[in-house]
């Protein structure tokens, strides 16, 4: 028996829905790059869902990409985060509000 | 006389060279510049003489010496390619023109020794260097080969003029005849611009001479018949020859541009002689001269010259009457003169008018000149009333100057007398069958009695009488360089006159017409540019009363009497021991007269009340309508990229917001341009 690949696309959603929120409601830089990486990780779901229900491993290959893609993000991000704490003594993302008109 | 031709470019040259040797080195020269001037333009005679006997032995000259742009432009009479090149033409009528500016400014030269160095003027390598771009400019645009060349010269002279009027630019009066005479004349000269374009743009060519001239081409315009710029040929030759004719009227100062000419009185008295008879002024009647084939074409253009010269002739001669400054009278006299040439040019007396060109040359350098001479007896006094008794005292003077009265005047057997004479009987006849030249000639009719009283007024007032001041008791001596001139010019104002009597000619029938063989191409002459071939192009029907004999008994008669009365009155008023002013007698018309029937007023409220203002409303238009429209555009943007750009707040999850909301926003508007919810 299988799970309908409408299950994996309601998961992603859910996936995907979750993360976007952590990003609109969340302050904490550090909550926020979860976040990203669980919208990351709700698109992989799809990818992988999708290869599986075509039989071909188009949607895989292109999941490990973006998984490095996710692990390059996140080096960025922890960085970025470092240089704010420096800056700040904070990694409220609302705090530094220099870049801008 | 073989190659004699291939040294035409250096008549103009030289005193181009002349130019730049004073104005580089005429600090440092013995007499600050004269020198060169007076050998290049010497040099300048010299040449021209040959070439006058080179154009007597039967030879002409017509070559296109550089050509500095062509173009393939389409005209409308199908003339396909155009060149602008600079040429020279010598036919009979500019080996004459060249004879007599060279000499007239020749003389001048000579002249200036004793009248701006003896006297001590600062500032004369700039004068001498005027006067040699002025000579250089004039003898350029007589033998120039093709319209543009000349108007280009033309514009050289206006430039010279400008620069010699204002020569004492330290005083507050000459700084301003100078750019009056500038705006005045370059006003005209606008017009001037617009015809030659307007020739080019039709004929494809702005050549004088040959089949390739723009006189040939407008002929076989008008002979075929067709329609050009939407107009048909005749009337579109009128109209650019009306154009053209805008420069003439501000150059040869004719009602209504002629207001210039009288304040470029505040020049030297050489510039002024120079100006007046053999270079800017004449070069308007030249020009007329020069494209005559091209007025012959369009009898409308000819009446219309007719009429404003016999306009000019009479206005002028008015205005003469009640001046008491001696440089004043002769300006008017000018002014009436050349109007005299322009009347006998559109009557159609072509050898007339250049007849009456070049006795005016002589004899208006000639009263110049004398002036001048007077001007440094008086010790620099102008004022006529201010003078009287120098008869006895400066013979030379005297005796030179009365030469050329009598030529102005128009007494017999002096030069003035013939030419004026053959202008008139020529507007006389064809104004018998022609209403509007009938009353043309009559004004110039009128005029010859003005000019004989303004002219003896001047000579009695300045010669004759009592001294009415110190400086004409103990006049200032002048030497030979002012003597020398002054003789030459002399017994040219008494012997031009024989170079064509035609009056001589009508009544006895003996061949003393030499001038009007020479302009006929007697000797040689260009094809087309003959008197009898603009003969052929004229509609003038003339008339004559009884017989030949009688008209020119009756013309002759006629003006003699005016001048001689004209004379006379003069005479009367003024030639008594203690002549008094008889101004005030005149009344109202007197106070028009003096102030010269108001022309710089009404000129000055044209440039004041009507060109001003209409100036500024499209000054305010500029900088409302078509300024705001550019400044509201970018007011509009600034205001709106202010706003808009608060939404960039710097905080991410306004970001991310934004983000969101502009992606469902997307998905919405293609969802229902998908026809998801319908």
């Amino acid at each position: 028996m299988t799970v309908g690949i409408e299950y994996y696309v309601l998961l992603s959603m859910l996936l995907f829905c979750i993360g976007l929120f952590g990003i609109l409601t969340r302050r904490n830089a550090l909550m926020f790059l979860m976040s990203v990486e669980l919208m990351v990780n709700a698109a992989n779901i799809n990818l992988i869902a999708f290869a599986f229900y075509h039989g071909n491993l188009t949607g895989q290959v292109l999941a490990l990409f973006v998984m490095a893609l996710a692990a390059a993000e996140v080096a960025i991000g922890l960085g970025i985060i470092l240089v704010l704490y420096r800056n700040f003594r904070d990694v409220d993302v609302t705090v530094p509000t220099t870049m801008r008109w | 006389m073989e190659g004699v031709f291939d040294f035409a470019p250096a008549i103009a040259v030289f005193p181009l060279v002349a130019f730049v040797i004073a104005l580089a080195f005429g600090k440092h020269l013995p007499k600050k510049g004269a020198i060169p001037g007076i050998l290049a333009t010497g040099g300048s005679l010299l040449l021209s003489a040959l070439m006058l006997v080179a154009v007597s032995s039967g030879e002409v000259y017509h070559e296109t010496l550089y050509e500095w742009a062509a173009g393939d432009a389409t005209s409308a009479t199908g003339v396909e390619g155009i060149a602008f090149t600079f040429g020279i033409l010598i036919d009979p009528l500019a080996a004459l023109m060249l004879v007599i500016v060279s000499l007239v400014a020749f003389l001048v030269h000579v002249f200036s020794l004793g009248y701006m160095n003896a006297e001590g003027e600062t500032g004369l390598p700039r004068y001498y260097a005027g006067l040699g771009l002025f000579t250089f400019s004039m003898l350029a645009f007589v033998y120039a080969d093709n319209l543009l060349m000349a108007f280009m010269f033309f514009e050289l002279v206006g430039l010279c003029s400008f620069l010699l009027i204002g020569f004492w630019f330290r005083t507050k009066s000459a700084p301003s005849a100078a750019k009056k005479a500038f705006l005045v004349t370059r006003f005209g000269d606008y017009f001037f611009l617009i015809g030659v374009v307007a020739i080019a743009a039709t004929f494809g060519t702005l050549q004088f001479a040959g089949d390739e001239s723009f006189v040939a081409a407008a002929q076989t315009a008008i002979d075929d018949g067709g329609t050009l710029f939407g107009f048909d040929a005749q009337t579109w030759v009128t109209i650019t020859g009306l154009l053209v004719l805008g420069g003439v009227l501000g150059k040869s100062a004719q009602f209504p541009l002629h207001t210039w000419l009288p304040d470029a009185m505040e020049g030297p008295t050489t510039v002024s002689a120079l100006i007046h008879a053999a270079t800017m002024v004449a070069a308007g009647v030249y020009l007329v001269a020069r494209m005559f084939g091209y007025y012959a074409l369009s009898p409308t253009t000819l009446a219309i010259i007719a009429f404003v010269g016999g306009f000019t002739a009479l206005f002028a001669a008015t205005m003469g009457v009640v001046k008491d400054d001696i440089k004043q009278v002769l300006a008017y006299s000018t002014i009436s003169q050349y109007g005299y040439m322009m009347l006998g040019l559109g009557v159609g007396g072509y050898v007339a008018g250049v007849f009456h060109l070049m006795n005016h040359a002589f004899f208006k350098a000639l009263l110049f000149l004398g002036a001048g001479s007077v001007i440094v007896l008086m010790h620099h006094e102008q004022d006529m009333w201010k003078m009287g008794g120098l008869k006895d005292k400066a013979p030379v003077t005297y005796y030179t100057f009365l030469a050329g009265a009598l030529a102005l005047a128009g007494i017999i057997p002096f030069s003035g007398f013939w030419s004026k004479d053959e202008i008139l009987y020529d507007a006389f006849i064809v104004g018998l069958e022609e209403p509007v030249i009938m009353a043309a000639y009559a004004m110039g009719l009128a005029a010859v009695f003005f000019t004989g009283f303004y002219t003896f007024r001047m000579v009695f007032l300045t010669f004759h009488g009592e001294p009415r001041s110190e400086a004409a008791e103990d006049p200032h001596p002048v030497g030979w360089s002012i003597k020398a001139p002054l003789i030459v010019l002399g017994v040219l104002a008494v012997v031009a006159g024989a170079a064509n009597l035609a009056p001589v000619y009508k009544l006895t029938g003996l061949e003393l017409t030499f001038l009007e063989s020479w302009l006929d191409g007697e000797y040689g002459a260009i094809e087309g540019l003959t008197y009898g071939a603009y003969g052929e192009l004229l509609a003038y029907e003339t008339g004559v009363v009884g017989t030949e004999q009688l008209t020119v008994m009756i013309a002759a008669g006629l003006s003699l009497l005016l001048a001689f009365s004209g004379a006379g009155v003069a005479w009367k008023l003024y030639n008594v021991p203690e002549p008094v002013v008889y101004r005030d007698r005149l009344g109202r018309v007197g106070d028009v007269i003096e102030a010269n029937y108001y022309q710089d007023e009404y000129q000055v409220w044209l440039a004041e009340g009507v060109t001003l203002p209409l100036a500024r409303a499209a000054d305010r238009f500029d900088q409302t309508a078509i300024d705001g429209a550019v400044d509201g555009v970018s007011t509009a943007s600034l205001f709106g990229s202010d706003r808009l750009k608060r939404i960039q707040t710097g905080i991410v999850t306004n970001y991310a917001a934004l983000l969101v909301t502009g992606f469902i926003v997307l998905l919405l508007v293609l969802g229902y341009a998908g026809g998801w919810f319908l």
